[in-house]
């Protein structure tokens, strides 16, 4: 049987614009290239602003993940600036990126990946789904139906909570270097305890039960879409007088080995990327033969990592499953959970007083480099400054080590060696195959498009 | 149904009571109005180059909330986003529903257009022959759609994706449209009301009310300041020392004076807060000239003027390759 090659494009139901262009022989998978197709150049847009303003530019990177962006960004001007953060101000920045987050991961099951196993309505936007593996029985299809109408009003819930708190959601304001510009009062703090009371409620009765029936019905996938044991976690959730406490541990896991992260150790590979080096500046070029993405690939000691929820659930201990498709959605929920119960807490924690904010006046660092896990891993801001003005802005989101082209090795990114491998046994279900697997990773390429150059790494690699 | 076959049910049923006729009409006259389309909006909806903020908020309407939205409102016929068919299926989608609705579908685009490179810097799918880029795919629908909305300050005025030096050379869809009307909802992001309301405004009374930037006057008819509840500390020169406090934000860079929108009063996310409300301020995310006329964000307004470079308004219409 000849080699076919297969299209998947719009891959639908995620943030951003994303193809796979993959091949198949003999009802296998042998080669998929995920290909971002959007090009924003953030890193060129900071350049001569003040780095004040990254908090707010920054978070306009990604509209599903903007408070991360926010969160990072304060992180490095806090230490450019040297700020200490009051006890308020960390568990309010906490509350508010833990609702972030489950805004992200509810919104991602039911709206995005749960239409891969559910029949939904006979309407738009559902027309034309592909059901030629729908499993689910009637009653339990219908229940689930329902519940993606719910997880509407719960995701909604979450950002009404980081409005609360700052201000608007998606683009807060209040989350800045220093602290938080809002008070915590007894009523903004009752009201949020509330709205999380329904979204746990939600969490518990809804996404948990259904992430375990459609993992029990589509047990298969938990051995469909394996990537390599490299898992890699900048850590999540930062407390202390200077951020300098993880609640969830970064780490690097390779088989069963875990270390500690070490920046010095990422690089970036451009071999594949429509990016070419033109005087010492990298800019994008769209016309670059064998390329094929706008993303940059990440890598952690030469190699491709893998980095979301799973890599931080199995780092962290609350998860002993493998690195198929199934284990990715699973260990989400997960997640999810755990963050509804955290959050509770630290809302409980906070002091009625007044706006936590302490935001010195002058750099005591002309440059620095803050990392942090968002919904979908790792993510790094670095900036190089001269008085108070970006010389340079580097970001390094979790896309760039999710959906990176292969590097100059030829080695696969981990959604790409998901993907290759995979066995179709009928051709009809080529694309329902396709489409679980790289849902699983929660795609975003709004994200992925950026341009980095941290301390020149990316020259190595340009020789070849 | 034929006419007279409706006519006659109508005489059979008149004289009966319990209110048989209204129960018989009513599912022959939504399955009528369904067939023509007269109850929902069509809508077709691209996604180009933006951080995908819009389509979030536009998930947090509350009243109607999103799954009211999608199954009373609009049918979205293509989105990116939400709907279920993928791959080829779903750009099978796109070119049967553009014929089928051809002029009385409603085109939204959420993003900025890349211009430079032919377009390349953004494209909304791939083909096994060619990419589709966002500036083929809204040329061609744009010129088949009855309205053109364009939903955020990206896909009005270029926005953020636009700001200085805009390698990409992006600009909003009124530069791609520039021979028809294109409906603009700024915001970054959009607020879900101003894009539900103007959805509804299309849907129920045809074309609202635009300003000169043809925003709807609906929402962007007064300045931020003109409504803001911190007025009265402004016009007592009673300006905020800092982030954080509750006084007049003018001092820490607000541009709500040059701002139009309606966010003091109705506010964000089931209306619980704003950012003048946060302590913080106005950055003027409905402008044409945001985000370059805004930054630096906490400088007051009068100095950002005065401290602004000439190329800092570079609008990115030139085409640098060709």
């Amino acid at each position: 049987m000849s080699k076919q090659r297969v299209m998947f494009s719009p891959v639908t139901r995620l943030s951003g614009l994303l193809s796979v262009d993959a091949v198949l022989e003999k009802g296998k998978i042998i080669d998929a290239k995920a290909s971002s197709t959007m090009f924003r150049g953030f890193e060129q847009l900071m350049r001569d602003r003040k780095v004040t303003d990254a908090v707010y530019l920054t978070q306009r990177v990604c509209g599903i993940c903007s408070l991360a962006h926010g969160a990072v960004a304060s992180y490095l001007l806090d230490e450019i600036y040297d700020n200490n953060l009051s006890e308020n101000a960390q568990y309010l920045r906490n509350v508010m990126y833990a609702a972030e987050f489950l805004q992200n991961h509810i919104r991602h099951f039911y709206l995005f990946s749960m239409p891969d196993f559910v029949k939904m309505p006979e309407r738009p936007p559902f027309q034309g789904q592909n059901l030629t593996d729908a499993r689910l029985n009637p009653e339990d299809n219908q229940r689930l139906v329902g519940h993606y109408f719910e997880a509407i009003k719960a995701a909604q819930r979450a950002h009404e909570i980081v409005a609360l708190f700052g201000g608007k959601a998606p683009h807060q304001h209040s989350f800045l270097h220093g602290g938080v510009t809002v008070a915590p009062t007894a009523d903004n703090v009752n009201r949020a305890v509330f709205l999380l009371d329904a979204i746990c409620n939600f969490v518990k009765s809804c996404l948990v039960p259904d992430t375990e029936l459609i993992a029990k019905v589509y047990h298969d996938y938990f051995k469909i879409g394996i990537t390599p044991r490299r898992l890699l976690s900048f850590g999540l959730f930062r407390f202390g007088l200077k951020n300098e406490v993880y609640y969830f541990k970064g780490g690097v896991l390779e088989g069963n080995n875990l270390s500690l992260p070490r920046l010095d150790l990422i690089s970036e590979s451009i071999t594949n990327s429509w990016f070419a080096m033109n005087n010492g500046d990298l800019q994008p070029d769209p016309h670059k033969a064998r390329a094929y993405s706008y993303v940059i690939a990440a890598k952690y000691a030469g190699q491709y990592f893998q980095v979301g929820p799973l890599a931080r659930m199995i780092i962290n201990g609350r998860y002993n499953g493998g690195t198929s498709t199934m284990d990715r959605i699973y260990a989400r929920t997960i997640e999810t959970l755990l963050i509804t119960e955290l959050m509770r807490d630290w809302l409980m924690r906070l002091q009625p007083g007044p706006p936590p904010l302490a935001q010195k006046d002058t750099p005591i660092k002309t440059q620095a480099t803050s990392v942090v896990d968002s919904m979908r891993g790792c993510l790094l801001h670095s900036a190089i400054i001269q008085d108070d003005q970006v010389v340079k802005y580097n970001i390094i989101t979790p896309t760039c080590w999710n959906f990176s082209p292969r590097d100059a090795y030829g080695q696969y990114s981990p959604v790409e060696s998901a993907l290759i491998g995979t066995e179709i046994p009928r051709p009809d279900l080529t694309y329902t195959i396709l489409g679980r697997t790289v849902r699983s990773f929660d795609p975003c390429l709004n994200c992925g498009t950026h341009v980095l150059d941290l301390k020149g790494n990316v020259k190595q690699e340009l020789m070849i | 149904m034929k006419k007279e076959k409706f006519s006659e049910l109508c005489r059979s049923l008149a004289q009966s009571k319990e209110h048989e006729l209204t129960r018989a009409i009513l599912p022959i006259v939504k399955k009528q109005m369904l067939k023509n389309n007269k109850s929902k909006l069509p809508v077709i909806w691209l996604e180009t180059n933006d951080s995908g903020d819009n389509n979030i908020s536009f998930m947090n309407t509350t009243f109607p909330y999103l799954g009211q939205v999608l199954s009373d409102m609009i049918d979205l016929l293509y989105s990116n986003t939400f709907m279920a068919a993928q791959g080829p299926d779903a750009l099978n989608i796109l070119n049967q529903v553009s014929s089928l609705y051809r002029s009385r579908f409603t085109l939204v685009v959420e993003g900025a257009i890349p211009l430079n490179s032919n377009g390349l810097f953004c494209s909304i799918a791939l083909t096994p022959n060619r990419p589709v880029t966002a500036l083929e795919a809204v040329t061609t629908l744009g010129n088949q759609a009855q309205y053109v909305v364009a939903i955020g300050t990206c896909a009005s005025f270029g926005g953020v994706t636009a700001a200085r030096p805009n390698i990409t050379g992006s600009v909003g869809v009124r530069d791609v449209l520039s021979s028809r009307k294109v409906i603009n909802v700024s915001g970054c992001p959009v607020n879900p009301d101003w894009f539900v309301g103007t959805l509804a405004h299309l849907l129920m009374y045809g074309l609202p009310e635009l300003d000169k930037l043809n925003r709807p006057n609906l929402f962007y008819e007064y300045t931020i300041h003109r409504h803001c509840q911190r007025r009265s500390y402004f016009d007592n020169k009673d300006f905020a020392e800092k982030l954080g406090d509750i006084e007049c934000m003018f001092s820490q860079g607000c541009v709500g004076p040059r701002t139009n929108a309606d966010c003091p009063y109705r506010q964000w996310v089931n209306y619980v807060s704003w950012p003048v409300k946060a302590n913080t301020p106005c950055i003027g995310c409905t402008n044409e000239d945001f985000p370059d006329a805004s930054t630096p964000f906490f400088m007051p307004l009068n100095e950002k003027v005065s401290s602004r470079a000439p190329q800092v308004l570079f609008k990115g219409k030139e085409l640098s390759d060709e």
